[in-house]
């Protein structure tokens, strides 16, 4: 749904931007874009596609859920939704008028690393849109009446996505206890108390602090042309001064894990089915070992084919679902193992059964039949990625501002096309051991008394203040 | 860097093409109206071409080859409305056994090969169709076409992947029960159409599950799985005379039985303001309330079909009044709607939102208000024509993939429709008008005959729902029973 936030539950829907280019048999056709920055720093990259009347616009701000205000979990994407509301020359909603109204859609999402605002819309709109982007950019304006019915929309998204669900808190937790110093171990949704506590003051420092053009990417794709777009951008966005602030940055470093940490979360009564998960810490999407782990989690999980499925779904029925997710962000990721029990089945039942495939995986290479398999696999999903003009965009800006260098937009599938199986067990061993584990069992909340695991593997909550 | 000038006019775009990159542009005050659309670009839809082999078989292929994908979907034009009651989700369960095992493939097999070629391979049973669809890199689709052949002509059935597919439907039953959203479908369901077909949910319930034996679907399978009851969509990189062939190649020697089709004819009730329930089934631990107006509605074949969709549209989409009543004015739910499901026996109209539970009752009251109003109110031209420009709009981005072109495709020909449909679809909506909107929601979307359901921690809001409804039943949700019209447990535990 639309100014949605990703959180892990549903980030395995999106490994944009890592991957591309070529195999044996299938080319994967290469993005042309162009790419210049503005004297204030805002970066516009652009790439004509004329077989539809429409274009995608992107603006991709450097700024996430890691850096929500100390004691406002969930800032950032609370201010995401702000930024639908009013500016100097805009009503609030006014967005929805010049997308939605013309045929055209918009929607934003907020992740650990970046915002993301995004419109495709009708290509004859394409002027009127920049100059609507650049008016929020340069000038939000907050109407304290405005803020407080978008802020319950938000406990409402809370509400939806982490308590109406059976495993909302399941996913939520496994973010916010896998990290220990990081701020990524505050989830993006935040908490009901935190956001209650959040000020039109908030508002306008965050802008301030993070919405400047040197802090921004500009992405535009679909039917238009070059030098009219130059002209369009100069004239809105150039304009836009660069604050002479510095622009603050998380330099928090999540240390190495030492030992293995269980935890015991509740649920509510509505989870007949328990659940496990397991997480590793693995370093950022930038590290030379990402690639490997990327093409380890298509092996876990993706398709019917997969191990975990095949495994823990198919041979042992002891789950009913089974994800595998290299989560992997600009600082520290996680890799997740994750299993929904099938019926009569225990918590240990399947948290062995996913260790087991685990070591499988570290024992023994893959074969270059499954590795290919995997490959396959990766380069029809990033086809299917680029058949929208909004596709094309999104793997651009990850690209550019997640991984640093919009080229890579046609790189990254050569490295895990590169990828062996040597790899693929290497980084298994490195990231996979014992002392990197942290283990998750989900209950409902009627098994918190009588269950006599819920005391035995307790250990000390490793989340601290600030994230609550 | 930039020099700034106060300068309040915009410069023209003449003055603009002045300035060459690398120069300084000359900055202004931004404008404060929005500059106007230039002329807008016609679309081109691909055109989609079609044969009927000598065994029945329909095929359509249409055509775009931008990407090296694509999507093949064999439908068959039968789907879970012909379960009984009794073994409801027996429909479903034979359509995704189809890819469980073929006499001469384990299930394992064809997801492993399939995957290899960097697709992959679904089936399931909606309603009005039962679907296996095929997403495969355009490169290997004659490899995948075999597969895909074989899993709908050859099904094996064996007995353990009907056990363990059932333990499967079951175990994401227990999933879907948690959910208060699932479950006031679930219960929508059975309001409308009671104990006739679609009344039942899709994949069955926890009685109906463990009744389903091979026999019976063996039988599905033998009675509706045949050419003339099919119709196979390619849609993607392909060319319409490769896809002839392919069909050809795979599906050509697919017997057309002797035995006519059996001829299906199904009466569902309608909705009247007699047989009107106001229902609140009670979930203690539910983490909000999930609200769900619903009536039966069109059908597919209507004439009103598109007075109906930009009816719909007026109250769904993002600013459809559902949302800017519910969301944007009162920050009530993170999103309010409506759908019009138009099918091919009988359609249902819902407007469903999501709310904590103390607002359960003032978003029932705000949705039946708004779906109301469309009959009493007028729509005014300026509120119309941007409704109208987002359901287009939305049905053109559909189009973008493969998946979205060949659903869409696919959905015409099963109804019956023209193909080029596709492309009237623009001036079908435009001609719709404020007082056809007016007189479709009067005969259509009564809501003295509309029924609802809430779905939460009942104690949060049944005091105030007592007030606005004369006559609400509660059921707790530990009694529901979904395989019968009432809901309840005939005999209720203790």
């Amino acid at each position: 749904m639309r100014r949605s936030f990703l959180m892990i539950a549903c980030a395995s829907l999106v490994i944009a931007g890592t991957v591309f280019s070529a195999t044996s048999q299938t080319k994967m056709p290469q993005l042309i874009f162009r790419d210049r920055t503005l004297p204030n720093g805002l970066r516009v990259l652009s790439a004509v596609d004329k077989s539809s009347p429409s274009v995608a616009i992107n603006v991709w701000y450097h700024v996430g859920s890691k850096d929500d205000p100390d004691q406002r979990s969930g800032f950032a994407h609370l201010f995401e939704h702000i930024m639908f509301k009013s500016t100097k020359n805009m009503k609030a909603e006014m967005m929805d008028r010049l997308t939605e109204d013309v045929g055209g859609n918009n929607n934003a999402f907020t992740e650990d690393d970046v915002t993301v605002y995004y419109e495709t819309i009708p290509s004859n709109y394409l002027e009127t849109l920049l100059w609507a982007e650049a008016e929020r950019l340069a000038s939000l304006t907050i109407d304290e009446g405005n803020f407080v019915s978008e802020r319950a929309v938000v406990q409402e998204e809370y509400r939806q996505s982490i308590l109406a669900p059976p495993y909302g808190k399941f996913f939520y937790a496994l973010q916010q206890k896998s990290f220990n110093a990081h701020p990524y171990k505050r989830p993006t949704i935040g908490s009901i108390e935190d956001l209650q506590a959040a000020t039109v003051e908030n508002v306008k420092k965050f802008h301030s602090t993070y919405y400047r053009p040197d802090n921004a990417t500009l992405i535009v794709v679909g039917d238009f042309d070059s030098q009219q777009l130059d002209k369009w951008v100069d004239k809105y966005f150039a304009s836009i001064p660069k604050p002479n602030l510095p622009l603050p940055r998380v330099s928090v470093k999540e240390d190495a894990r030492t030992g293995e940490k269980r935890f015991t979360e509740y649920g509510s009564n509505n989870v007949k089915l328990p659940a496990v998960g397991i997480t590793y810490l693995v370093p950022s999407q930038k590290s030379e070992d990402s690639a490997a782990l990327t093409m380890a989690d298509v092996i876990l999980s993706q398709g019917r084919s997969s191990r975990l499925y095949q495994s823990l779904v198919y041979q042992q029925v002891v789950a009913q679902s089974v994800n595998s997710n290299a989560d992997l962000k600009e600082d520290a990721g996680l890799f997740y193992l994750t299993a929904i029990l099938a019926q009569g089945k225990k918590p240990a039942e399947a948290e062995s059964a996913l260790l087991a495939e685990v070591q499988k995986l570290q024992d023994t290479p893959v074969s270059a039949a499954e590795l290919e398999k995997a490959k396959n696999q990766v380069i029809a999903s990033q086809l299917r990625q680029r058949e929208t003009n909004l596709g094309k965009s999104q793997a651009l800006g990850s690209a550019a501002v997640l991984l640093g260098d919009p080229k890579r937009v046609n790189t990254e599938l050569d490295k895990l096309q590169a990828v062996t199986a040597a790899d693929v067990q290497r980084v298994a061993k490195k990231y996979f051991t014992p002392e990197n584990r942290y283990v998750f069992t989900y209950l409902p909340e009627s098994a918190r008394s009588t269950s006599a695991t819920s005391q035995q593997d307790r250990t000390n909550d490793p989340v601290k203040g600030g994230s609550r | 860097m930039k020099t700034f000038m106060n300068k309040i006019q915009a410069v023209s775009l003449v003055s603009l093409a002045l300035i060459s990159f690398g120069v300084c542009v000359v900055a202004q005050e931004p404008q404060a109206t929005p500059p106007p659309p230039a002329a807008p670009r016609s679309v081109q839809l691909p055109r989609p071409v079609e044969k009927t082999l000598p065994n029945g078989l329909r095929i359509v292929v249409v055509q775009r080859s931008e990407m090296p994908l694509v999507t093949a979907r064999l439908l068959i034009k039968s789907g879970g409305e012909v379960d009984s009651n009794d073994l409801a989700g027996g429909a479903d369960m034979t359509a995704a056994l189809l890819t469980r095992g073929t006499t001469t493939r384990s299930a394992t097999q064809i997801a492993e090969q399939i995957e290899a070629l960097g697709g992959f391979i679904n089936s399931s049973a909606g309603w009005d169709s039962s679907n296996v669809s095929l997403d495969v890199l355009s490169a290997r689709i004659g490899p995948a076409m075999e597969i895909f052949a074989d899993v709908v002509r050859n099904p094996a059935f064996k007995e353990e992947e009907i056990t363990r597919l059932r333990t499967q439907y079951l175990n994401n039953l227990a999933v879907s029960l948690g959910q208060p959203g699932a479950l006031a479908r679930f219960a929508a369901a059975r309001i409308i159409y009671r104990d006739a077909p679609y009344g039942h949910p899709l994949s069955g319930t926890p009685e109906s599950l463990p009744r389903i034996k091979r026999d019976d679907i063996a039988r599905i399978h033998g009675t509706f799985y045949r050419p003339d009851n099919a119709i196979l969509v390619i849609g993607g990189d392909m060319t319409a005379e490769n896809g002839f062939a392919l069909a050809q190649k795979y599906f050509g020697d697919w017997p057309k039985p002797a035995n006519e089709l059996p001829k299906v004819q199904i009466v569902t009730p309608v909705s009247e303001a007699k047989n009107r329930r106001i229902l609140v089934i009670d979930m203690p631990d539910a983490g909000q309330a999930a609200v769900l107006a619903v009536r039966t509605a069109i059908n597919r074949n209507s004439p009103d079909y598109f007075r109906g969709i930009v009816s719909n549209a007026i109250l769904s989409g993002y600013s459809g009044r559902l949302n800017w009543e519910i969301r944007v004015k009162r920050g009530l739910s993170y999103g309010a709607g409506s759908s019009l499901d138009t099918r091919r026996w009988a359609g249902s109209f819902s407007a469903s939102a999501q709310t904590k539970n103390e607002s359960g009752a003032e978003v029932a009251a705000l949705t039946l208000d708004e779906v109301a109003k469309l009959a009493s109110g007028d729509v005014a031209e300026t509120e119309l024509k941007p409704r109208k420009a987002s359901l287009i709009g939305g049905f053109a981005r559909a189009l973008e993939t493969n998946n979205g072109l060949v659903s869409q495709v696919g959905s015409l020909a099963l109804y019956g429709l023209g193909l080029d449909e596709i492309n009237k679809f623009v001036a079908n909506v435009e001609m719709v008008k404020p007082a056809d909107i007016k007189r479709f929601a009067a005969a259509n979307l009564n809501t003295d005959s509309t029924s609802l359901v809430v779905v939460g921690d009942a104690k949060k809001f049944l005091p105030a729902l007592q007030k606005q409804f004369a006559q609400v039943e509660v059921i707790p949700v530990a009694e529901l029973d979904l395989n019968s019209a009432s809901l309840r447990r005939a005999i209720s535990k203790n």
